[in-house]
């Protein structure tokens, strides 16, 4: 039938706008991966132990993820960044063969986000491996600083950096907690017995330090390890980084448009059906066109 | 002259004269809302793949440094190959209001000079506009990059710093994760930041922040 042609094809006009518009509405997908990773780096700080390899063991898993060979005395590993979960470090004689059974081994829970030095520390005799959680965050426009005392030579240390004691009376193989510093470049001075080091050390805002506190080759000798770095102020809130040129002019509807489309339609539907049975009506019942006034020509 | 004789013998325009014009007012009507429709829709984001992507750029990788107190030098221009991005670098500090001040126009990016330098530990900041008020800033494509996706800092020195996305964030403004952007971590890592979400014409401002998440590679 001609008019189910027509009608037809008026839907499909109709339909027009809905596929224009249904094509975008499918792009507003966000990638969102959630941090599930945290840090972890290997140090050496035990004065008289030789040289050591460590290993990192994905707990249950006997094939090493990581393997540090010859890892001597004063050595800290960059940080790796791994799967959050439980992990093993073990440590063996620099050499030994892997599948030898460790000196020594620790496990850590590796938390998402977090960060952990694990360290030998203390002698030789009483060696252990302590996992140390490490800080990544600092008061806005502060600095944080934390000593670890792995001086054999001198038992016991004082730190200062500048005119504030940072620690007195530190212990062989002792971790201080962390404290927070106004940030500024000063003297960091380390004494003990009658030796002392001295060392310009900047802690900027926003910086988390390790001070390491070494037997040198002579005396004592400072390690400054940057633990972490971020802003030294974090800039309040979000950044105006637009000026909407390329927005999506959400508040014009397009519903007039929609509205003209749909009555134009109709009203070309009318004017379609009147038209089409006028002329399929025309040569029998040609009386009836007399009520109509003709066009003049 | 009679008018039934004559509308007899045309009897198409006589009985469809009527019709014929609703048919025609009524498709100039529907030409008409369609062209309205169309010229009002926004543009479309063009998708990554129409692009011309930008070959990556060559010179001396720096050596990711070990523990950070390495020299850094200056960032100076950035490449992001992938969605086209190349731009040089303007200094960023902060507004009067404490606020990440923004580059001065929307062609360029910046680097944020409270925070680390790209490469050094730490998250280093970069912002740049989504769009003028009248087309594209330079990054326009920011959200539509992918894990993996390469991010290239080239510093004052000629070396470059070469990142990796690890992940892409929308943040609203009003509830912006300032510790996770601007905080502290271990690694050398960049952080890009441009606007996204609904523009609100009333305050003539983005309500929602992209925030692209990289770690450099050695």
């Amino acid at each position: 039938m001609r008019f189910t042609r027509f009608a037809r094809r008026i839907i499909l006009l109709a339909a027009l706008p809905l596929l224009l518009f249904g094509i975008p509405a499918a792009t507003a997908a966000t990638a969102s991966a959630a941090t599930s990773t945290g840090w972890i780096r290997l140090a050496h700080l035990s004065p008289n132990t030789p040289a050591v390899d460590v290993y990192l063991y994905s707990f249950g898993d006997s094939s090493a993820q990581i393997v540090l060979h010859h890892v001597a005395y004063g050595t800290v590993s960059p940080y790796e960044q791994v799967a959050t979960g439980d992990y093993t470090v073990a440590m063996r004689a620099a050499g030994a063969s892997a599948t030898s059974s460790p000196v020594l081994s620790a496990s850590v829970d590796v938390v998402a986000g977090h960060a952990y030095t694990v360290a030998g520390l203390g002698p030789e005799s009483g060696l252990r491996l302590q996992v140390l959680d490490d800080q990544l965050t600092t008061p806005s426009g502060k600095a944080m600083v934390r000593i670890i005392q792995a001086s054999l030579k001198q038992n016991v240390v004082s730190v200062t950096w500048g005119g504030d004691t940072l620690q007195g009376g530190l212990k062989f193989g002792a971790v201080s907690s962390y404290q927070t510093v106004s940030p500024g470049a000063e003297t960091l001075t380390v004494s003990g017995g009658g030796d002392t080091a001295t060392e310009s050390v900047p802690l900027a805002a926003g910086t988390v330090h390790t001070l390491v506190v070494l037997d040198g080759p002579s005396g004592l000798q400072i390690d400054d390890l940057l633990d972490a770095a971020g802003s030294g102020t974090d800039p309040a809130g979000g950044a105006a980084t637009g000026f909407g040129g390329m927005a999506p002019h959400a508040p014009s509807s397009p519903l007039p448009w929609v509205v003209a489309i749909g009555a134009g339609l109709l009203l070309a539907a009318a004017g379609g059906v009147r038209f089409r049975s006028r002329r399929a009506a025309a040569p029998v019942a040609g009386g009836r066109h007399q009520r109509v006034p003709a066009a003049r020509s | 002259m009679s008018r039934g004789r004559h509308s007899r013998r045309r009897p198409l325009w006589a009985g469809g004269r009527t019709a014929a014009l609703l048919l025609t007012a009524g498709l100039v009507a529907a030409g008409a809302g369609l062209t309205g429709l169309v010229i009002t829709r926004h543009p479309e984001i063009p998708r990554a793949a129409a692009l011309q992507a930008l070959p990556a750029p060559t010179g001396p990788i720096a050596a990711v440094p070990a523990q950070g107190t390495a020299a850094v030098a200056e960032p100076a221009s950035l490449v992001i190959p992938s969605i086209g991005v190349s731009t040089s670098l303007v200094h960023l500090g902060l507004t009067s209001t404490g606020a990440l001040q923004v580059p001065p126009t929307t062609a360029v990016a910046g680097w944020y000079t409270g925070s680390p330098r790209p490469g050094a530990t730490g998250s280093a900041v970069i912002a740049g506009h989504i769009d003028s008020v009248a087309g594209p800033g330079v990054f326009y494509r920011l959200s539509q990059l992918q894990p993996g996706d390469r991010v290239y800092v080239r510093r004052a020195d000629n070396t470059l710093a070469v990142f990796a996305v690890t992940r892409v964030e929308s943040y609203p403004k009003d509830a912006f994760p300032t510790a996770a952007v601007y905080g502290a971590v271990p690694d050398p890592e960049l952080r890009l930041i441009t606007c996204g979400g609904t523009f609100d014409y009333t305050t003539r401002s983005y309500l929602s922040n992209t925030v692209v998440y990289a770690r450099e590679v050695s």
